[in-house]
């Protein structure tokens, strides 16, 4: 499938782009570029060295490559050349689970780190369902977020009003994240790669109190908010 | 010997959702290993009516783009073994799957379900073509209502064009009284201009009202009507002979008590 035309490897710093060899260079590049719309936000502000393997690309093909990169991932390429110790490139196992490389690289090396003090959406109205309000950093919804409505942030999420939907905050890997609202009640929570829902009990919570949820061992723990206890 | 059968009706709000939910379920507990795809991306409800829609981590688009394995993506019932549940996208819309990718996951479901059922969204556009495309059999839902038989006399149509053979009728949200009245199509005035065979007749029942906004299938209700309707319509699927409830008599108290204990007893 489409998966495979291009792959990403990240080492540390290094990001290794694995195209097809017998693709033509346009097909690579909206395969690339699709790729990176969907994925590059994960390498936003990085300085990175790209190496790239299977094809075999002239001068112009790589200036066009590295400067695509560059403007869609936001990310610094301090060099692009082509990876030669790598002879195992033809192994297509080698990188069947493009979405694993991925989750690596998020939880370990470029998740969002501005939770103190960062940046921030500010979302005023219901987010309904159907809508995603994304953003990498963190969100703050002045207003609801109804059943089938979804909320991803690499950062926190702050809802001004009742949360009902799902939600998502660390959503790069970043389990420092934490979740509030006026009434949580989320049809699922998600921090980090931590996945909670409700019981099944169905017993409907009574009043609204603010309350927070946040991970401490792998656990999200929801608590009252009670800032006078500070 | 899997089947796909692929649930629609061209008119919204006639009971697909409900109907698929009620189905499966009773597949289900006939003991026939049974997966449920929602193919209404952008509106999905089939998982909430299934009360299943905190579950749910990867959807129908996450398998057809490659982000997740199949198995991933199966949501297993919460109630009954052998029941699954293949979530649509909230957050995206119909083209983001393609005829030749649901064709392709439901030969990959065929591997290991007895059925395929497929929870086709309202209209007949690119969300229809997705749903009927792996399809063996189909089911076509109607009320006795003049818009919604028209629509799915286009929708048999388009059924038949596009190869899907001799799809199967069901009547849902009959009134017994209002027919009688003459104030509703019966089901012969509907049979008589759709041209089908009929798999089953689904009485107008206040329980399914409660049953979907529970997330509980109503066939799992001994009591309902509806529920006994739809168990009938499961028996059919599976290439029974059972005749049809009979709605002509007079409603009343005393009848239905009577009817559902001779119901009972079959």
């Amino acid at each position: 499938m489409e998966e495979s035309i291009v792959s990403f490897k990240a080492k540390g710093n290094e990001l290794i782009l694995v195209m097809r060899e017998e693709d033509d260079f346009d097909r690579i590049l909206e395969s690339l570029g699709r790729k990176l719309d969907s994925s590059g936000r994960f390498f936003r502000g990085a300085s990175l060295d790209v190496r790239y393997r299977g094809k075999k690309l002239n001068e112009e093909q790589e200036r066009i490559i590295s400067e695509m990169i560059a403007e869609k991932a936001a990310a610094e390429i301090v060099s692009f050349s082509e990876d030669e110790d790598h002879p195992e490139q033809d192994d297509p196992r080698d990188h069947e689970e493009p979405g694993r490389t991925r989750d690596k690289l998020r939880m370990k090396l470029l998740y969002f780190r501005g939770l103190e003090e960062g940046m921030t959406k500010f979302h005023r109205g219901t987010v309904r369902s159907g809508t995603l309000v994304s953003y990498e950093g963190n969100v703050v919804i002045l207003g609801d977020v109804n059943p089938g409505g979804e909320v991803v942030a690499a950062g926190n999420v702050v809802v001004m009003g009742s949360l009902r939907g799902l939600v998502h905050a660390g959503a790069d890997g970043n389990k420092e994240a934490i979740v509030a609202a006026l009434s949580l009640q989320p049809t699922q929570l998600r921090i980090a790669d931590v996945i909670t829902r409700p019981p099944d009990s169905g017993e409907q919570k009574q009043g609204i109190l603010p309350e927070i949820a946040f991970v401490k061992d792998d656990m999200v723990y929801i608590e009252t908010f009670l800032p006078q206890y500070k | 010997m899997s089947e796909v059968i692929v649930i629609t009706s061209g008119k919204g709000g006639v009971g697909k959702t409900t109907s698929t939910a009620n189905i499966g379920t009773g597949l289900a507990l006939s003991g026939s290993k049974t997966v449920l795809i929602d193919t209404d991306i952008g509106l999905r409800n089939l998982d909430v009516v299934m009360g299943l829609e905190n579950r749910i981590v990867y959807d129908l688009v996450d398998v057809v783009e490659g982000n997740c394995r199949v198995k991933q993506a199966l949501i297993k019932d919460k109630r009954f073994d052998g029941l699954y549940l293949i979530p649509a996208a909230q957050t995206r819309d119909k083209t983001a799957v393609k005829p030749e990718q649901m064709i392709r996951l439901c030969d990959e479901l065929r591997e290991e379900f007895d059925y395929v059922l497929i929870d086709c969204p309202a209209g007949i556009e690119q969300g229809f073509r997705n749903a009927i495309a792996a399809a063996d059999r189909a089911i076509v839902v109607t009320t006795p209502e003049v818009s919604a038989v028209r629509d799915a006399d286009r929708i048999i149509g388009l059924l038949e064009a596009n190869e899907v053979r001799n799809p199967k009728l069901l009547i849902n949200r009959l009134r017994a009284d209002m027919v009688k009245r003459g104030d509703m199509m019966s089901i012969d005035d509907i049979i008589d201009i759709l041209a089908i065979g009929l798999i089953g007749v689904i009485p107008d029942d206040e329980k399914i009202v409660v049953s979907t906004n529970r997330g509980e299938p109503a066939i799992c209700d001994s009591k309902s009507l509806a529920g006994q309707a739809f168990r009938n319509v499961v028996r059919r699927i599976k290439g029974e002979e059972v005749p049809f409830m009979s709605f002509s008599e007079d409603q009343g108290f005393v009848m239905k008590l009577k009817k559902l204990f001779g119901l009972k007893a079959n």
